[in-house]
């Protein structure tokens, strides 16, 4: 576990308050403090990545390359080759669908060893339009080889995601999701491994399956159910790649139904990448998906958008009760 | 503690900042430490201290020392 | 600055390059190769190799060595043959060239080891990291300079003017951008294809130092190579695709195509002869 003395109670409460944005901000001064390598790259973006008290306290591990994603990851991985600890940030769409061949030329192909961090990824931006939201990060991302995919749960998990990217072994693609003032899943420290999903609550009857801010949906859809006399394991998987196959083989046993639950397209993400796991399992259950049904909709507030994807425990929870009947 | 002392209080801790720079002349932006994180910080701190939620203008108005004072009347939250 | 050692040198190092690319081209067989694309870059790699940049082949992760990235990347066959003659691995391997599971493949892998400093083939994005590479050797305060080839074709990605603009604005003049300005592409003439005049006007614009060389000329590539400038450089060369061999000059069927053990024949007599 990463020793840090910021990851305490009060700081959890306050980060969720701030949102995972601001709240990376905070993690990459804490890393900023404490290595002499770290570098953060950004594209225009450091007020939207709460990262101007970085720039100010760190002019010299700051580089701005403007609103320019290919060369954004060519110059990273450049800096990485020569042994700098790099962080890239931008908007989750530029971040990774702008310079997705660099990402996979550099990053997958070369190995070059980066954290690239992307920002309001999911519906969070609904109001600017789909140019501004990311339904297909994980998707894309995920058939890139030699790259971990990471979607934290809250402020506090997308602290630890960065302080474990920063160490990992591989490029890292951190997915933060939600806006200002989201749920809290974590009260205090905790253990986080990167590959090891975490089960929240346990339950016999289904499990369901969350990544992001998707999590805090998730554990609703689990109270709503217990009064309905349904026992559902909630189990954040916070790392989409490499998928904790063996959590997933071990729900497939027990459960009745498996549940996933994510701000992403149906197609590729994290639905996916369970559904390629239960397709190797012998008579494991049925699947059902909860996601963005591949469609690029009218553009909306954040809550309005995830009801009309049927994100909310409301609506998840009827569907799922209809399919026990069946 | 009085209950200016405790606002006060507040702000030297969510700004991380000596209680001497906490003057009630205070704006935001003046000090290097209350800048957009350091603001929402203090929000925050706010927030939980006494049980309410800001509303989104309120958060954006709040501008100073005083007229933070101001708006939490609005919440029926009186400093004096 | 330079002195007719040098050139001679350099002529002698030019002439083995182009044995080696005819050697690959031949063993590619009817895999094909980039054959033309590679003739053009000759004598600039060989000047760079021989006379202008600082390395050791016995320590090829020398920290202060100057690196070169090949961001024209299929022109690999210059590269490799160059890498050989310095040292980096043994002639035998050049053979080996589009072999299954070779290291030396028709676009260059990473391989330090070997010289071969990242993979390229996917044009525009060299120099990125040639901007990334010398921002890190101004952060490690060392003299290590950075070397991007890149194509005239290749020139028409914006991911070339992106690096482009950001090397001026880190004021990074550690880094020289050689341009193979050999005016043909994969299917056609530059100006056919995607108008690229002005090539020269608008590296200046893009606030560095340009200087038009004749790409073949190896005086001229010392001197311009050689030259110091506060700003990032641009060596604007004008080649030949195919150059150093009569039936491959200015003919782009020599793009990329296969090369016959008569055709091979033909061009080691006439490169022989030119001795």
């Amino acid at each position: 576990m990463e020793q840090s003395k910021i990851l305490n109670k009060s700081n959890f409460k306050i980060w969720s308050r701030l949102g995972m944005r601001a709240t990376f901000g905070i993690a990459a001064l804490e890393v900023g403090e404490k290595s002499e390598k770290l570098l953060v790259l950004t594209g225009d973006v450091s007020t939207s990545a709460g990262l101007d008290r970085f720039k100010k306290k760190f002019p010299n591990k700051y580089l701005d390359v403007g609103i320019a994603e290919q060369n954004l990851i060519g110059i990273a991985s450049g800096l990485a080759s020569e042994g700098f600890d790099v962080i890239t940030t931008t908007f989750a769409p530029f971040q990774t669908t702008r310079c997705c061949e660099q990402i996979k030329v550099n990053l997958g192909y070369m190995k070059q060893k980066i954290c690239m961090v992307g920002l309001a990824s999911g519906l969070a931006l609904g109001t600017l339009g789909y140019t501004h939201c990311c339904i297909e990060d994980v998707g894309i991302l995920r058939s890139i080889p030699n790259l971990t995919i990471i979607s934290p749960a809250d402020s506090a998990e997308a602290v630890k995601s960065v302080f474990a990217g920063i160490k990992h072994k591989q490029s890292v693609y951190i997915r933060l999701t939600g806006g200002a003032n989201i749920s809290q899943i974590y009260e205090d420290d905790y253990n986080f491994e990167i590959g090891k999903s975490i089960t929240l609550k346990p339950g016999k009857d289904i499990s369901i399956f969350a990544t992001g801010t998707m999590v805090k949906v998730a554990l609703d859809c689990a109270n709503i159910l217990e009064k309905k006399g349904i026992d559902a394991e909630v189990v954040n998987m916070h790392t989409i790649k490499p998928i904790d196959f063996q959590k997933i083989k071990d729900s497939a046993k027990t459960s009745k139904l498996i549940i996933s639950i994510e701000e992403h397209n149906v197609i590729g993400g994290l639905g996916s990448a369970i559904s390629e796991c239960l397709s190797d399992i012998e008579l494991s259950p049925r699947h059902i998906f909860f996601g963005i049904n591949d469609t690029y909709s009218k553009g909306g507030e954040y809550d309005f958008l995830k009801k009309k994807f049927g994100l909310t425990p409301e609506q998840i929870c009827k569907k799922i009760i209809l399919n026990l009947k069946k | 503690m009085t209950s200016k002392k405790k606002y006060s209080e507040m702000f030297k801790n969510s700004l991380n900042v000596d209680k001497k720079k906490i003057t009630e002349n205070l704006k935001y932006n003046e000090i290097d430490e209350w800048d957009s994180i350091g603001h929402m910080t203090l929000i925050a701190a706010l927030e939980e201290e006494y049980k309410i939620t800001f509303e989104t203008d309120d958060i954006v108005d709040f501008s100073s020392f005083n007229k933070g004072i101001e708006i939490l009347k609005k919440y029926k939250v009186n400093i004096s | 600055m330079y002195n007719q050692n040098q050139v001679s040198k350099i002529k002698d190092l030019s002439i083995r390059i182009r044995e080696n690319i005819l050697t690959m081209s031949l063993s590619a067989g009817a895999s094909s190769s980039h054959f033309g694309g590679s003739l053009s870059t000759v004598e600039i790699l060989a000047t760079l190799y021989e006379c202008v940049m600082k390395f050791d082949s016995t320590k090829p992760l020398w920290e202060d060595r100057d690196r070169f990235i090949l961001s024209k990347g299929h022109a690999c066959l210059g590269y490799y043959s160059v890498l050989c003659e310095k040292g980096y691995f043994k002639k035998e391997d050049l053979n080996l060239f589009e072999k299954n599971d070779s290291y030396l493949l028709g676009h260059p892998v990473i391989n330090k080891n070997k010289g071969i400093e990242f993979s390229n083939g996917s044009l525009g994005m060299g120099l990125s990291l040639g901007v990334g590479v010398a921002i890190a050797a101004k952060k490690k305060k060392k003299n290590f300079k950075v070397f991007v080839l890149v194509g005239d074709g290749e020139c028409n990605e914006g991911s070339v003017w992106e690096a482009s603009m950001s090397a001026a604005h880190f004021k990074l003049e550690n880094l020289t951008a050689i341009l193979d300005n050999n005016s043909l592409q994969q299917t056609g003439k530059n100006n056919e294809i995607m108008s690229s005049e002005s090539l020269a006007e608008k590296w200046r614009s893009f606030n560095w130092d340009v200087k038009e060389i004749d790409g073949h000329n190896i005086s001229e590539i010392l001197t311009a190579l050689n030259d110091t400038s506060k700003k990032p450089k641009l060596i604007l060369a004008k080649t030949v695709k195919g150059k150093g061999f009569s039936f491959s000059e200015n003919n782009n069927d020599w793009h990329h195509k296969i090369m016959t053990k008569n055709q091979y024949d033909a061009a080691l007599k006439e490169l022989r002869g030119a001795k």
